[in-house]
């Protein structure tokens, strides 16, 4: 018994001498030497879906032909990522590059965490959709470069809706919401996968609606969901979720709606084009199921409105290789890179001049006619602290889909909404 | 064994004579007051491991609290202080309290139950053939054994809205409507899940240890209460009872402390939701503190919440003091 | 004194009650692993897996950096319960052993240090990390987790200590060892079982923790099973397969090591808590 124990504590010490030599194994300084960036690796922090993996293969591959350095992309996912992004931010190594949610870049660009990156800007930004560029800028300066821009469209299964005796891809909400009914009466299948919580298309919803979330009162953003117009803005998503079994409290990350989609019992799910691929890593046979169309708004001249969703990129103020993080930006916005991304995924690209490369992509033509009517959350730095979990708007909404009447579940969140839009910086 | 008696001469007097071997202290002086080292040297390493690891930590929150250190300040690592705003602000606001009031209340009932049941268990346990002992002994060191985040997980699939098996079960039972019930939609079907989870996992130790108390009751003690006319209950509370005292305090201030901090639990199964109805006070600090990347204010929450814990377990530190007085 | 047949009936039936109560989410945990999908989600559930099939398990470990995540759990769980062990042998030796001034206050100390909420201080560790230069390595992940569970040892060594009959020790230093000897070979062979039991209960801790090393160690190369674990609900979604086998897996290690040493554990906890 002695000797197994004594071994035992000999195994930890060893162990923990081990542990101590596994350090970090810095790769110096950002300057470049005579070989280029040789040795040297640009960490790039990417969210969950955005860039395909034949992109990153293909950047990657020009990046380290042209600077000699390793690009080394890590996958984040959207929840949690601002605590995630805050810390790293203040470490010794934050990641160098990253991507950016649009609604949150206001409140980055304010904690001095991004570098400036207006030289850029001049050098290979002129072009740039100034609406796209919008949420990038904050006090006149660059802090981040414009990516890539997306709405949500309609992602349905073509045997589920042909097994329904359904010919065509509906025009109104009414018609969709009576095609959804059919198909719950025809088949077995799950209608439409719609949790409580994707609060994304309930902003769209919002801006179809022609109202924000948010006001402005005494020079001061409070909540604004007492508002009539939000409150028919949730009649409608709850009337449509009432066709899912999703679960009225998680949103479509928990689980991620695509692999439940992917399964090929859910007749249809609203979310970004790129999803599909989530579907088909999940179950390669629904490839060639999945059809797109655009949300159909209250008339059909006029589709849904949309939350114009994007991401940014950016460069962390203390990532100390900023000249390699800029190499890496001019080939990942290149026009041959950003065109073959909005390829892939058919996100709308930064320059008007790319917008070519949609041609003939099944999702962009389905998201194309909303873009036009799509809109934010209001792009002011207070606004991210709101999406901070728990978010008082997907508690709105699951308290109006769990038989809370519109006006009282406002009242219920807006102290809440309002204390984080109040919130100390 | 013999060092009480080589005490520093400063130390309480009256105690050391009781010991046998007393005039071992009478070596030479600059051995002994060398010897009178000895146990805090042994303490040493422990002290300052504590120091380093606890203390600073708990040092640098208190500094934190006074500060206002939100996502620029962290990100630029600039200190701003701002006095006891953060302490004016928690204190001042409902929500403080009302997780205050929840926690204790959380805590209550569940250290309550888990005690009862436990007890009540373990006393099973003492009656049971060896048979039947050994078998529910095993129930009970599986639940106890599994890892809380493995247990989380499987009560979220146990409870779960669709296939799950407890719905299931209940609409077989009749209710019909509990078919496709959102156990995490509110806060009482929340907590009804958390508090089965903790009391699930924590009976275990309660009933297991005063089992073990119970079996190193001399028997002579049943027989002399026998001899003087005690039926069963009287001797449960006569001798089982007295007996079992201090295994009874000891597993409570451990369940109380264990409950309070019931962080885990809390924060996988719902997120401290719904509506942050379900918040406890550590989930609450670190959702005001790291969720809300409100820093400062969440050190404060932190501080209030280590003066609360230790309010609470304040009678059994007492206890555990004049225990040791009495000890020496 | 001869009990009625119900008097005999009623423990037992409550014994088997109560069995299948605690077994329950751990025998469902299992078999939902082994189920094919189709069993899983299905409107009655299945109560015995009959096909059974190893798919989750094999979705579950193929996961990236898999078995980093073993390894730096078990380096992590291993040195911080074999350190802390040691740590806490000298200090309840002398808390169990010796008198002297502040003993008292020593041991007070410990138990509030076991009351530590640690959840609530990650912030202050993390930037306490952060300023060192020490993120996204295993050793103050280790300091910590031997720090969480130290004053539980050394109390519960304590009793253990104590409990080692004085008699003995003095023998043997009778016999002509010195007091260090003595300790080496009368006290620690007896103090094993107490040993085990302890270090049971740091193990599991260490093994469990998530909070601080999801905030200290970004770096997937450093990061836990916990971690592995916890990110299941969102990379896998509903896939309950697949959390469940993770969840085994992650489970088992505890479970086997419980089984062989719970017979000491339990006689040593009674050992220590009589002193709490």
């Amino acid at each position: 018994m002695k000797r197994k124990l004594i071994s035992a504590i000999g195994v930890a010490g060893m162990m923990i001498s081990l542990a101590a030599c596994g350090g970090d194994n810095g790769d110096g300084g950002g300057k470049a030497g005579a070989d280029g960036y040789a040795g040297q690796t640009l960490t790039v922090w990417v969210m969950d879906g955005s860039s395909p993996d034949q992109w990153q293969k293909d950047v990657a591959a020009a990046f380290e032909k042209k600077t000699k350095a390793k690009v080394k992309f890590q996958v984040q996912q959207w929840n949690g990522i601002q605590q995630k992004l805050t810390t790293a931010l203040s470490e010794d190594n934050p990641p160098d590059v990253f991507e950016i949610g649009n609604t949150q870049t206001p409140a980055y660009a304010k904690t001095g965490g991004l570098a400036d990156l207006g030289d850029l800007k001049t050098e290979i930004g002129g072009e740039w959709t100034s609406s796209l560029n919008e949420s990038s800028i904050f006090e006149g300066k660059q802090y981040a470069a414009p990516w890539y821009f997306a709405n949500r469209v309609v992602l349905y299964n073509k045997k589920i809706w042909a097994d329904a005796g359904i010919k065509d891809t509906p025009k109104t909400r009414d018609e969709f919401y009576a095609d959804l009914k059919q198909i719950g009466d025809k088949t077995d299948a799950e209608p439409l996968y719609l949790p409580g919580q994707n609060w994304y298309h309930f902003v769209g919803l919002t801006i179809g609606e022609g109202v924000q979330l948010v006001k402005q009162q005494d020079g001061k953003y409070v909540s604004n969901l007492a508002d009539p117009k939000v409150a028919s803005a949730m009649q409608t998503y709850k009337k449509f979720q009432a066709l899912s079994k999703a679960p009225k409290d998680k949103d479509e990350a928990t689980p991620q709606q695509a692999e439940v989609f992917g399964k090929g019992n859910v007749g249809a799910f609203i979310g970004m084009g790129w999803e599909a691929g989530i579907a088909i890593k999940a179950n390669p046979k629904i490839e060639k199921e999945i059809g797109y169309f655009t949300i159909p708004g209250a008339t059909a001249d006029k589709p849904e409105g949309v939350f114009l969703g994007g991401s940014n990129l950016s460069v962390a103020a203390g990532s100390k290789k900023q000249a390699l993080a800029k190499e890496f930006l001019r080939i990942a916005l290149s026009d041959k890179y950003e065109g073959e991304l909005a390829k892939i995924n058919g996100v709308i690209p930064n320059k008007e001049s790319l917008q070519s490369n949609l041609q003939g992509n099944a999702v962009a033509e389905a998201a194309a006619p909303a873009a036009a009517g799509g809109g934010t959350t209001p792009l002011i730095p207070e606004w991210a602290a709101v999406e901070n979990a728990p978010n008082p708007v997907k508690t709105y909404m699951t308290a109006v889909l769990n038989g809370k009447s519109p006006a009282a579940a406002a009242k219920q969140v807006e102290a809440e909404l309002n204390k984080r839009l109040a919130q100390q910086q | 064994m013999t060092v009480q008696i080589e005490r520093p001469p400063s130390g309480p007097v009256g105690v050391a004579n009781k010991h046998r071997r007393g005039s071992a202290g009478a070596g030479p002086r600059g051995a002994s007051r060398a010897r009178g080292l000895v146990p805090y040297l042994l303490l040493l390493p422990a002290c300052a491991v504590t120091v380093l690891l606890l203390g600073w930590p708990l040092v640098k929150d208190v500094l934190l609290s006074f500060q206002n250190l939100n996502m620029a300040q962290l990100i630029q690592r600039v200190t701003e202080w701002n006095g006891i705003d953060n302490y004016t602000q928690v204190l001042t606001g409902a929500d403080f309290w009302r997780v205050t009031l929840r926690s204790i209340l959380f805590t209550a009932v569940n250290v309550v139950v888990i005690m009862v049941i436990g007890t009540l268990v373990g006393l099973l346990l003492a009656r049971l053939g060896k048979r039947m002992r050994f078998t529910l002994m095993i129930g009970l060191v599986l639940a106890w054994a599994m890892p809380v985040v493995a247990a989380s997980t499987v009560y979220q699939w146990l409870f779960a809205q669709r296939f799950g098996v407890v719905n299931w079960v209940l609409a077989k039972l009749g209710w019909e409507s509990m078919a496709d019930y959102s156990w995490t939609s509110s806060q009482m079907s929340t907590f009804f899940v958390v508090t089965l989870l903790i009391v699930w996992m924590s009976i275990p130790f309660v009933a297991i240890n005063l089992y073990a108390a119970t079996t190193t009751i001399p028997a002579e003690l049943y027989e002399a209460a026998a001899l003087d006319g005690a039926g069963g209950w009287k001797s449960f509370t006569t001798v089982t009872l007295p007996f079992l005292r201090p295994f009874l305090y000891a597993t409570t201030f451990l369940e109380i402390i264990w409950v309070f901090k019931a962080f885990v639990q809390v924060f996988t199964i719902n997120g401290g939701g719904p509506d942050r109805l379900t918040e406890i006070l550590p989930v609450y600090a670190y959702i005001e503190g790291v969720g809300n990347q409100h820093y400062g204010m969440g050190a404060a929450i932190a501080v209030l919440t280590i003066l609360i814990m230790l309010g609470l377990t304040a009678y059994y530190l007492r206890i555990v003091l004049k225990q040791e007085e009495d000890e020496l | 004194m001869k009990r009625s047949l119900f008097g005999r009936l009623w423990p037992n039936v409550t014994a088997v009650v109560l069995f299948a109560g605690f077994v329950f989410p751990v025998y469902w945990m299992f078999s939902t692993a082994l189920k094919p999908t189709g069993d899983i989600i299905s409107e009655n559930p299945v109560w015995f897996p009959t096909n059974i099939t190893f798919e989750h398990f094999k979705r579950a470990t193929s996961v990236d950096n898999f078995w980093t995540y073993v390894g730096n759990s078990l380096i992590v769980t291993l040195c911080a319960v074999g350190l802390s062990l040691i740590v806490a042998l000298a200090g309840s030796f002398a808390l169990a052993r010796m008198r002297f001034k502040g003993r008292r206050g020593f041991i007070i100390g410990f138990m509030l240090a076991q009351m530590a909420p640690w959840e609530v201080m990650i912030i202050a560790i993390y930037m306490i990390v952060r300023d060192a230069s020490m993120l996204n390595s295993l050793v103050p992940l280790t300091a910590f987790y031997m720090m969480m569970i130290l004053p539980f040892t050394i109390l519960t060594l304590r009793g253990f200590v104590a409990a080692v009959p004085r008699e003995l020790e003095e023998s043997a230093m009778v016999d002509g060892c010195s007091r260090s000897q003595a300790f080496r070979k009368v006290i620690l062979p007896l103090l094993a079982p107490g040993l085990m039991s302890t270090s049971l209960f740091g193990f599991i801790t260490a093994w469990n923790e998530f909070p601080l090393v999801l905030v200290l160690n970004k770096e997937a190369e450093a990061q836990t099973l916990p971690l592995w674990l916890s990110s299941f609900q969102t990379a896998f979604g509903n896939d309950w397969g697949a959390t469940m086998a993770a969840s085994s897996l992650f489970a088992v290690p505890i479970l086997i090591l419980f089984v062989f040493l719970q017979r000491r554990a339990v006689s040593g906890l009674t050992a220590g808590a009589v002193k709490g």
